[in-house]
């Protein structure tokens, strides 16, 4: 174990030194941001807004290198029981807990996991990521739920001072890529006591064992993080200062900040990709921005709820139809829907699976080219000749039974200009190309407010494009949103799936891939063929993967933490800012470098 | 005039009252997933419910609306759910009103400085260049989409004159662009109704004897048609003033100025409830004493107005 | 000589005493003099004001020709070059496309023309309702002492709750389209019209002619619609013709929160908000000049014919 990390820190030395020169040097980090931080309290928040500064001032047991694979952070060494379910952790000795000032608070033990866990599980506290956490720590849902009252049966213990041990409901095979989340971060318990209600309302009432501290904080104004000069691998963090300024309008002002040379690193958004790709200058400080986990797919309701104008009822009747429903499915342009918010490079963010490609694999294959899987991930799903051949089949079926041309009632936000665009590219798509007689697409604004719950959630629609991110790395968090209680297109009121036991069978296709937690390969080999049987009958059309877009930016890609869900890539340990942005080539030649270094570094990896 | 002052003052208790209680319903009316933004999904029932107990919302609206106002009297405004959790509504507040006044105040009294002067040389070279020359600001500045000359004004305002984009109190010359645009609008406001009052003014019989009497120009001007044309500007005037307690959203959010603008609808939009109480408490305060003081300002310019008298009314 | 023949001239007869008709003394001072009719005069003699009320009332008019001209596109259909057969995106003017197509391949031209018609049919609208609204409330808020109290404090209320949070509700209940945008601006538009009326009518409410006129018992009805109103037609004139414009442009923050027109319905204040992303790309800048241009004629023109009817409408600027 300890010799793999260091290898891995030796690598990943050597290569920060290669690119740079001697001594890995950068500049100060400056940027805009848009969003202001509600609260620096990790344990009750779940937003991307403030992981982005949490995950850089609060470290936890393991972390993930810029290989993604999962090294030791915090706990230096670890061991799982025989049954799965024990885990045991020891932990770094002499990493301190310091103030918004550098100054020493505490050292950083076992307890402070077990008093995060008290806080996290807490209802008043009312945390919104406990839920991860309870689902799979032993007896915590009922220590939240308040039928268990003594907190020593909750699965989170301290054996000693530095030795962590979790128990767990049942063997989860990803339990350690959990841990890299905000609800397994440590908390000293006697400064959270003192804190009180006020804890982690601003820089001063959290304490930071991390790369980073938040020097200043000042809401609408800005904030500075600088090195931790106490931090256990301080070696790896070379950016010294990171200065963010407020600004409202960061979107519309950034590229003209960055052309100036006040801020490091910007997105170009996609009204302005056009004029800096002519641009021989711009040209070559723009490069494209990494794609993220979310998956986004257009889902076909099953639980039309929509209004009477829109016809809910014939809607019923078609969606039960799998030839209408692969009509659509084969119909849908998926790349000209995309350059509504990729004008270049559209395909770069086109997927065909649900699960996104690089997401997890087993020896040595990506998930997404197992088993029946890899018919779907390797073919794009828009073929018109096979939309054609789909409508008459559906048509002649459904002949009598429904009234043609079907409505579809298709909602999008209006607050999002792209959004708004690729309503109108979709519509006319489907429309020119199934034909007006066919299909009768009807794009309907909603308020960015409220918008899922005016729409997705109670099911009013019949197409939507929707999306999903991960919360750990395996692929049965892709499952969710498909199974009985969740709400995003009710495929179990699909007729004609159920299985003996009442469950579809996309369903119990799950359920067994669930039950496997031993034999990793076989278990995602399983998930695989769930994802391609819910593909093949056209349940959803897969879309798109999130992120994406252009930047110009400064900060040396592939050295940060890397992993796809979570707040890894969020840190700028092992990052440098380089003296001048890069062009599109320099940083496609490194994402190939990077790309096969990876596929070196996974096979090596144990978890 | 005491007895009306008091009178007016329980009115203004008795709106504030009203006010402030159709906004707390208002904003219960809302649905229920506002408060979780878009972390919604990923949420189970239980801790939903959790959530919502924590801030207060499975009372039932009398007993929210009840305890708010025993807390209110005894001067607490709660503290934020969302915006900032667990922060003081004051505590984010009051930080912000300064910023807002200064630049408020300045715009507006440069506005009023400049608009009226240019009004009044306006309204006496009636249809000459000058009168030209201010007509078309007047019109370009109403006619342009603010939201476009703002931004260009920022854009190339600040590379011509290399000034930096963004506001930072401790570089005086960040101030310069976000004061003067705040005060373009203004500026032509107020020129625009100070000529119309003054060229209406001029045309009135008692200017013609005041002329026909011999009277010297500039007392005319000064003592009569002046005064007669602010009157209906007063009303207006301290309302203005004190409205600058609510910032200007674009100019704000453009120079990353951290006062007050745009902050009632971002904390609508993401259903804070008790700083939306408490901003609006504040601006409807500020807004009925400006309405006040704007009555009291014009019957003290215009002596013909009476707020008090009863006799011959309807 | 000549001083006698010019005495020998004068009719005699004008030294003659006149008798007393009863009738012609009945019959005062008689003059053709219409307000109305003095006003349009008036107003048509400003030439400047006259061309633009021309080229409003041809641009108004070109508005709903335009889409029955040959050779027009449809404003929302998205264009496909067949060339590569994806969208004609960002296409700078040429021949075929005079202003552009935007983003997605729609073409400018179209947008524009279809964007002003329903702006100005919702500037006209608003504009008109808020007038009535104000008017009527202002001048009773204003006259009737007795109504001052109930009428502050409704004014006070309904101008103190934010106007987000009213149609933040509105956004749940009803549908984005149209009629919500309408309803939406009119719900709160009318509160600065009544309060500006108000203010007018308070600082010539006790004028010696109005005393005369209650002491005479005129009804006060009669008074606000004989005595003050008439007083208020240029002010209150210019107030709506600069609100109209105003209202066209507003409709922005109305899209943002989800009560504003949809998609299939651009607007001028739309497309005046999706051309100011683009600002800093020159190639592009297009996109943003021709629908500011058009916005411009239309809100300049306004603010020019308001002016010039405020000027015209004075009865002391007629002759």
């Amino acid at each position: 174990m300890k010799r793999s990390f260091s290898f891995c820190l030796v690598a990943s030395l050597l290569c920060v030194a290669a690119a740079v020169g001697a001594a890995p040097k950068s500049e100060d980090y400056y940027s805009v941001y848009a969003g202001e931080l509600t609260t620096l309290n990790y344990l009750v928040v779940a937003a991307e807004n403030e992981h982005s500064v949490i995950a850089n001032v609060v470290d936890g047991l393991v972390e993930y290198d810029k290989y993604g694979v999962l090294v030791p952070s915090l706990a230096t060494e670890w061991s799982n029981s025989a049954d799965g379910k024990t885990w045991t952790f020891t932990l770094r000795k002499g990493v301190k807990w310091v103030d918004n000032k550098g100054k020493v608070y505490a050292e950083v033990k076992a307890q402070d996991w077990v008093d995060a866990a008290k806080y996290l599980f807490d209802k008043k506290n009312a945390s919104l990521t406990a839920k991860i956490a309870y689902d799979v720590v032993k007896n915590a849902k009922a220590y939240f739920d308040g039928t268990l009252t003594d907190f020593s049966q909750v699965g989170v213990k301290a054996l000693d001072k530095y030795t962590v041990q979790y128990t767990l409901e049942k063997p989860v095979p990803y339990f350690l890529s959990m841990l890299t989340y905000v609800c397994f971060l440590p908390v000293n318990g006697k400064f959270l006591a003192a804190a009180g209600s006020r804890f982690g309302t601003d820089n001063k009432t959290i304490l930071y064992n991390g790369a980073y501290i938040l020097e200043t904080f000042e809401p609408q104004v800005g904030r500075t993080m600088v090195r931790n000069d106490k931090y256990w691998d301080k070696e790896q963090v070379y950016i010294k200062r990171l200065i963010f300024k407020y600004n409202k309008e960061a979107t519309t002002l950034g590229p003209e900040l960055f052309l100036r040379g006040e801020i490091s690193s910007v997105y170009v958004p996609s009204a302005l990709i056009d004029s800096w790709m002519k641009d021989p200058a711009k040209k070559a400080v723009v490069r494209p921005a990494e794609t993220s986990s979310y998956t986004y797919f257009y889902a076909f309701n099953f639980n039309p709820t929509f209004d009477a104008q829109y016809e809910p009822d014939n809607w019923k009747v078609v969606v039960n139809n799998k030839n209408f429903r692969e009509s659509i499915f084969h119909a849908l342009d998926r790349r000209a829907a995309m350059i509504t918010a990729e004008p270049y490079a559209p395909e770069r963010r086109l997927q065909n699976t649900i699960t996104p490609r690089n997401f997890v694999n087993a020896s040595g294959k990506d998930f997404v080219d197992m088993a029946d899987l890899a018919k779907y991930s390797k073919t794009d799903s828009f073929n018109k000749a096979l939309a054609l051949d789909f409508k008459a089949k559906a048509k002649a079926e459904l002949a009598g039974k429904a009234t043609f041309p079907v409505k579809i009632m298709m909602p999008y936000n209006a607050g999002s200009t792209d959004w708004t665009n690729r309503a109108q590219v979709v519509e006319q798509q489907l429309e020119n190309l199934l034909g007006k007689d066919y299909v009768d697409v009807i794009p309907v604004s909603f308020p960015a407010t409220g918008f899922l719950g005016a729409t997705r959630r109670k099911g009013n629609y019949a197409i939507q494009e929707c999306n999903w991110g991960p919360d750990y790395a395996d692929p049965e968090t892709y499952t969710d949103p498909f199974i009985t209680g969740s709400n995003y297109n009710w495929p179990e009121k699909a007729e004609g799936y159920a299985q003996a036991n009442g469950k579809p069978v996309y369903e119990n296709m799950v359920a067994a891939a669930k039950a496997e937690v031993v034999n990793i390969a076989k278990r995602y080999e399983l998930f695989a063929k769930a994802e391609a049987y819910f593909i093949g009958e056209a349940f959803v059309i897969p879309y798109a993967i999130g992120g994406g877009g252009f930047q110009a930016s400064k900060l040396e890609p592939f050295s940060y933490p890397f992993a796809p869900f979570g707040m890894s890539y969020l840190k700028y340990k092992g990052q440098t800012v380089m003296q001048k942005p890069l062009a599109t080539e320099a940083y496609n030649k490194m994402k190939e470098a990077w790309d096969a270094e990876r596929e070196e570094a996974l096979k090596k990896s144990k978890f | 005039m005491a007895r009306y002052v008091l009178k007016r003052c329980l009115q203004s208790l008795a709106t504030l009252f009203i006010v402030v209680s159709v906004v707390f319903l208002l904003m219960r009316l809302l649905p229920l997933e506002g408060y979780f933004g878009d972390g919604y999904d990923k949420l189970s029932p239980e801790q939903r419910t959790a959530a919502l107990q924590r801030m207060g919302l499975l009372d039932p609206w009398y007993v929210q609306l009840g305890n708010f106002y025993v807390r209110l009297s005894r001067g607490d405004l709660g503290t934020s759910i969302i915006y900032r959790r667990d922060v003081p509504v004051t505590e984010i507040i009051a930080p912000r009103i300064p910023y807002s006044m200064y630049f408020g105040v300045f715009a507006t009294l440069l506005a009023l400085a400049l608009g009226l002067t240019l009004g009044v040389f306006m309204a006496r070279r009636k249809g000459q260049a000058l009168d030209k020359a201010g007509t078309a600001y007047i019109v370009l500045i109403n006619a342009m989409p603010s939201a476009v000359y703002l931004l260009f004004i920022q854009l190339y305002g600040t590379s011509l004159f290399s000034l930096p984009i963004l506001f930072d109190k401790y570089r005086p010359n960040s101030w310069i662009l976000p004061a003067i645009s705040l005060s373009l609008g203004g500026i032509a406001g107020y020129a625009m109704w100070i000529r119309r009052y003054m060229v209406d003014e001029l045309n009135k019989d008692y200017i013609k004897l005041a002329k026909a009497k011999g009277l010297p120009e500039k007392l005319i001007m000064v003592r009569h048609v002046m005064r007669n044309a602010f009157v209906p500007m007063a009303q207006y005037l301290p309302a203005a003033i004190l409205s600058t307690i609510a910032g200007s959203i674009y100019i704000e959010s453009l120079y990353s100025i951290p006062g007050m603008g745009g902050l009632l609808v971002d904390v609508i939009q993401r259903q804070d409830n008790p700083m939306v109480q408490a901003l609006v408490l504040i601006f409807s305060s500020v807004g009925i004493v400006g309405l006040f003081l704007g009555d009291v300002l014009m019957a003290v310019f215009d002596p013909r107005i009476k707020l008090v008298k009863g006799e011959g009314a309807r | 000589m000549s001083g006698k023949t010019r005495i020998e001239a004068i009719d005699p007869g004008l030294f003659e005493f006149a008798g007393f008709d009863e009738n012609a003394s009945e019959q005062i001072g008689y003059s053709d003099y219409s307000y109305w009719g003095s006003t349009v005069k008036v107003f048509l003699k400003n030439r400047v004001a006259f061309v633009l009320l021309v080229i409003l009332g041809a641009l108004l008019l070109f508005t709903f020709v335009q889409p029955l001209l040959p050779g027009q596109r449809s404003p929302t259909k998205i264009n496909i070059d067949p060339a590569t057969s994806v969208q004609m995106r960002n296409r700078a003017p040429d021949a075929t496309y005079w202003f552009g197509t935007n983003s997605i391949g729609q073409d400018l031209w179209a947008r524009i023309w279809s964007g002003t018609r329903t702006s100005l049919l919702i500037g006209l609208i608003v504009g008109f309702f808020e007038m009535i609204v104000g008017i009527v409330y202002g001048a009773l808020w204003g006259y009737v002492r007795k109504l001052d109290r109930v009428l502050t404090e409704i004014y006070n209320v309904l101008n103190n709750i934010p106007t987000t949070i009213i149609l933040l509700l509105m956004a749940y209940i009803l549908r984005p389209g149209f009629r919500t945008m309408i309803i939406a601006m009119c719900v709160t538009g009318w509160l600065g019209l009544a309060r500006f009326v108000r203010n007018q009518i308070v600082i010539i409410r006790d004028r010696e002619y109005n005393l005369a006129s209650r002491c005479l018992g005129t009804p006060t009805r009669r008074v606000i619609a004989k005595n003050l109103l008439p007083y208020l037609v240029s002010v209150i004139m210019l107030q709506t013709a600069l609100s109209i414009p105003g209202t066209m442009g507003g409709g922005v923050f109305l899209t943002y929160i989800g009560l504003g027109l949809p998609v299939s319905i651009p607007s001028l204040g739309n497309l005046v908000n999706e051309g100011r992303l683009i600002m800093m790309s020159p190639e592009l800048r297009y996109q943003l000049i021709f629908p500011t241009i058009v916005l411009s004629i239309i809100t300049i023109s306004f603010y020019v014919l308001g002016n010039a009817f405020a000027d015209a409408s004075d009865p002391r600027n007629h002759v």
